[in-house]
């Protein structure tokens, strides 16, 4: 019966013993339904709770939370001068691998930083990124509910309601399209945006819940992440002359099909240009290199990506990741590892162009001041630090900073492929000029009263 | 000038100023310092008496040239128009102070139904609707808790307190501290009077707590060992959540500073609610075994143990069992380790050994049964426990691989605990790694479970986790 004595012993050493897991940074390659999603973003955050945060930007129409993980140095603030990055998945629910993918990059993203992985250190710790694995949790339940053999090509693409969240947007193309025409603004079309969202009945709460995250979060980059076909698609999604093809170059085209292709380079399948269209009666003319303008391939009014462009400082393009949008669990892997580099790299595109600070001659930031390039007729605004990003490709070019009540000053830049060139401004405002003005006048006034005596 | 458009104000007082005001009109033009100091003057006078003087500033505006007035006067106006604001503010305030003392006696709605005024304890005021002083409002409060067993009463109360900013957080904590010290001499002395039925362990339950929540648990412990040295055999801090209808991580607190003081404590009144198991002649203080009826498992075991040829093992193991007590007290008491650590080994140390017993000597020692102790029955402080045990077994398995995997014992969310056990291990094991290379002293895991406490809390509130993953993620937290 000394099993007894030895029982207790090694209880005991159990007990006080430091406990090794298993070495194990295998992703889980699966699908996630909503409460896994939920519970696989939470282990994220549990296991690197010092560089990763959870929130949710609101709720789908039957009330599943809209989850965003963010990953920084820093999180849950946002750092004067660090750009903002965001990944949206699956806002048509029945495109599933984008979700998955966005997953297993927050997992990868937080192992890689806990091996020691330089690049994604310094990712994480000079950009804030935020991952939205789904944006339509209620269509994605239903998608998935289907079996295997019946999935279709549309049920749970839209939300609950049945409304297309991808035509739900604003339609500020048609905006500018007049603006370019007729004069007008070239950037944050939106007038009154928090009222224009909050009084219309249009919108669906997932939509809604987008925007008002736009108008939060001075994002600088993002990308939106569907399936259907494999290529990455940039603005403008619309058509100028309401036709059904036809190539919509944006003021920043230059720009977008950089980052495009900075995504699509490291997409194996992607980037193949002998790949056979996903369906023999595809028409994808106008891809190359693995990317396309979005007018050039079919007319998208609403959309997401231009909203984005038009309305605020953030440049976002579409990509279509898989042929098969609801493709079998055991593809997961494939894609993941055709994708992986890809998500990454385009993170990095968003160190690019020009950065920097407006501030008036005490140092205080200006905010919404604005920033404009020569030659590009879209102009941004800085934050609420003064700070502001203006992704551009190389090249010599000639930046602006202006603001209500200030002088304008223009400086020349140099930008390289990367990283991006700081530029500063400092910005004297009028009233700082007339208040000079007005002293001189006193002073003259003092002198000539005191020798004149009145 | 428009100087002279000030005297047609129709003014109640000052008829001397206003006389000065006409008269200068007749003198010369003075220097442009005079001119600006009589201008302030006279613009505060006016504001004395004419409670609107905004229309003035404007006249003078239509002179022009003369900044330098302008200047002063609109420097002079913005002061007096602070000064005004800031008096209207505080009056404002006043009010509202005034408001929310009034309100809080009628706001305040009680806990139970059909406790009213004037009988509400929990109200504010004495019958007589005089106010209460602060030892009134104290002894109310704790002998409520006393009379209801319920600890929830205080917790109740203060949050109301500080919801509407009348205390603050250390205000709170003061007056936890004072509670406490009533209820025990509440108990104290109703102890002498009522024997066993009275004493449920409920509100020892809610001292324990109180005596935790907020001081250093070496305090805590302190008081405890006081309260033993007292001699007083009914009391004693809870060792046990069971009694505790709150749950979550309350339990674990509670069960650590409880267990601590346990570790040190006479359990004879814990004693005598197990009587009824028919386990009281072997386990009579006097055996000196006091301090193990704390490890309901190994008691088991030890009671296992009866015969005659089993005598010496029982000898041995209680040896062990003692003298690994007292390796942990020290430990805690030289700092160690905290008592929560001490703690948590001594329960993960129990549940081990219920484990062990059943899996290599085939027989279950049965599970803690605490709700026929208690007579009540709380769910999560069966998952507590069984949290350890799931634990321990998953140490164990890490442990030992040539051990087939063995059936969890009851567990409420298997797939989700394992996952967080795993990633949170993980990132301890980081910290651990990235404090080496760095150079620092060891993480302070204390500081982190309060904050992943309080995050947690966060994310329960804003519907990012349920209710239950979250007490998950705590017992995890704390059984480290």
């Amino acid at each position: 019966m000394k099993q007894f004595a030895s029982l207790v012993l090694f209880g005991t050493l159990a007990a006080l013993a430091v406990v090794r897991g298993a070495d194990d940074q295998e992703i889980s390659y699966e699908y996630h339904r909503y409460e896994e999603l939920g519970k696989a973003l939470v282990s994220v955050w549990l296991q690197c709770p010092s560089i990763t945060r959870i929130y949710t930007i609101g709720e789908s129409f039957e009330g599943r939370e809209l989850l965003v993980l963010e990953i920084s140095d820093n999180p849950g603030v946002h750092e004067p001068g660090e750009p903002e990055f965001k990944y949206i998945g699956n806002m048509h629910g029945n495109e599933a691998v984008g979700r998955e993918l966005i997953i297993y990059l927050a997992q990868y993203l937080c192992n890689q930083y806990q091996q020691d992985n330089e690049t994604i250190i310094d990712l994480v710790h000079n950009t804030r990124i935020h991952l939205m694995p789904s944006m339509n949790p209620d269509g994605f339940e239903k998608a998935a509910s289907q079996s295997g053999e019946i999935r279709d090509w549309f049920v749970g693409r839209s939300n609950a309601q049945g409304v297309d969240l991808n035509r739900n947007f604003p339609d500020l193309d048609r905006i500018i399209y007049i603006n370019e025409r007729e004069g007008g603004a070239n950037n944050h079309l939106l007038q009154n945006m928090k009222k224009a969202v909050d009084e219309n009945t249009k919108l669906a709460p997932e939509t809604k819940a987008v925007i008002h995250w736009i108008m939060d979060i001075p994002f600088v980059l993002s990308a939106n992440l569907h399936g259907g076909d494999v290529v990455a698609n940039y603005p403008y999604d619309e058509t100028r002359t309401d036709s059904a093809h036809e190539y919509s170059a944006s003021p920043d085209d230059v720009v977008f099909k950089s980052l495009a292709r900075a995504y699509s380079m490291y997409n194996p399948v992607m980037s193949d240009p002998h790949r056979a269209p996903c369906r023999k009666t595809d028409d994808d003319t106008s891809f190359t290199d693995g990317i396309t303008n979005g007018g050039a391939w079919y007319s998208v009014p609403g959309g997401m990506q231009d909203f984005n462009y038009l309305s605020s400082n953030c440049f976002e393009i579409t990509l279509e990741l898989s042929c098969d949008k609801f493709p079998s669990e055991d593809a997961l892997k494939t894609y993941w590892e055709q994708n992986r580099n890809s998500l990454v790299s385009y993170i990095e595109q968003v160190h690019r162009g020009v950065k920097g600070f407006v501030r008036d001659l005490q140092g205080n930031p200006i905010s919404n001041a604005s920033i404009s390039v020569e030659g590009i007729n879209h102009d941004l605004t800085t934050a609420n630090d003064g700070d502001y990003w203006r992704l551009l490709a190389p090249g010599n070019y000639k930046v602006a900073a202006s603001a209500p009540g200030y002088l304008t000053v223009i400086k020349k830049v140099a930008v390289a492929f990367s990283p991006a060139t700081r530029v500063d401004f400092e910005l004297e405002s009028l009233v700082e000029r007339k208040e000079e003005e007005k002293e001189e006048l006193m002073d003259w006034w003092k002198m000539m009263s005191e020798t004149l005596n009145f | 000038m428009g100087l002279s458009q000030i005297a047609a104000f129709p003014t109640p007082a000052d008829s001397v100023d206003d006389k000065t005001v006409y008269n200068r009109q007749l003198t010369e033009e003075k220097p442009l310092q005079v001119q600006i100091a009589e201008a302030d003057t006279v613009k505060e006078n006016v504001q004395s008496a004419e409670p609107n003087p905004v229309a003035f500033p404007k006249d003078l505006e239509q002179d022009g040239d003369d900044f330098a007035v302008l200047k002063s006067l609109a420097v002079g106006q913005k002061t007096a128009d602070a000064v005004r604001a800031s008096k209207a503010e505080q009056h404002l305030r006043d009010d509202s102070d005034s408001t929310k003392s009034r309100r809080l006696a009628v706001d305040y709605d009680s806990t139970k139904t059909g406790m009213e005024y004037p009988d509400d304890p929990e109200s504010f005021r004495q019958v007589d609707g005089t106010p209460l002083t602060a030892e009134d409002i104290v002894q109310k409060i704790a002998t409520k808790i006393y009379e209801e067993h319920d600890r929830g009463v205080f917790d109740r109360i203060v949050s109301k307190l500080l919801k509407l900013g009348l205390i603050t957080e250390s205000q709170a904590e003061t007056l936890e501290y004072q509670v406490a010290e009533t209820l025990q001499d509440l108990i104290t002395k109703n102890a002498k009077n009522n024997e066993i039925e009275d004493l449920e362990g409920d509100y020892p339950a809610a001292k324990g707590e109180l005596t935790d929540q907020s001081q250093a648990t070496d305090e805590s412990i302190r008081r405890s060992y006081n309260v033993d040295r007292q001699g007083d055999d009914t009391e004693a801090a809870s060792d046990k959540d069971e009694e505790d209808p709150e749950p979550g991580d309350e339990d674990e607190e509670l069960g650590g500073d409880a267990a601590a003081a346990a570790a040190g404590d006479s359990w004879e009144r814990e004693e005598e609610e197990r009587g009824e198991e028919g386990d009281g002649n072997e386990v009579r203080p006097e055996d000196g075994l006091q301090d193990l009826q704390y490890f309901p498992n190994f008691y088991r075991l030890l009671k296992s143990l009866d015969s005659d040829q089993d005598a010496q093992e029982r000898e041995t193991l209680i040896t062990i069992m003692k003298t690994l007590i007292d390796f942990v007290k020290m430990m805690v008491k030289y700092g160690t380790i905290t008592p929560e650590e001490g703690v948590s080994y001594l329960e993960n140390l129990d549940a081990m050994i219920a484990l062990q017993t059943k899996n290599k000597l085939g027989k279950a020692l049965g599970n803690p049964d605490f709700a026929a102790l208690a007579g009540q029955l709380p769910d999560d402080d069966d998952n507590t426990k069984q949290e350890a045990a799931r634990m321990m077994k998953e140490y164990e398995n890490l442990k030992d691989s040539t051990k087939g995997e063995q059936p969890p014992t009851e567990i409420s969310q298997p797939g989700k605990s394992e996952t967080y056990l795993e990633a949170i291990r993980k990132n301890i094991e980081w910290l651990k790694k990235h404090n080496k290379e760095e150079g620092n002293e060891d993480y302070d895991l204390s500081k982190l479970k309060d904050f992943m406490d309080q995050q947690v809390d966060d994310y329960i509130d804003k519907g990012i986790i349920a209710k239950e993953e979250g007490e998950t993620i705590k017992r995890i937290y704390s059984s480290l």
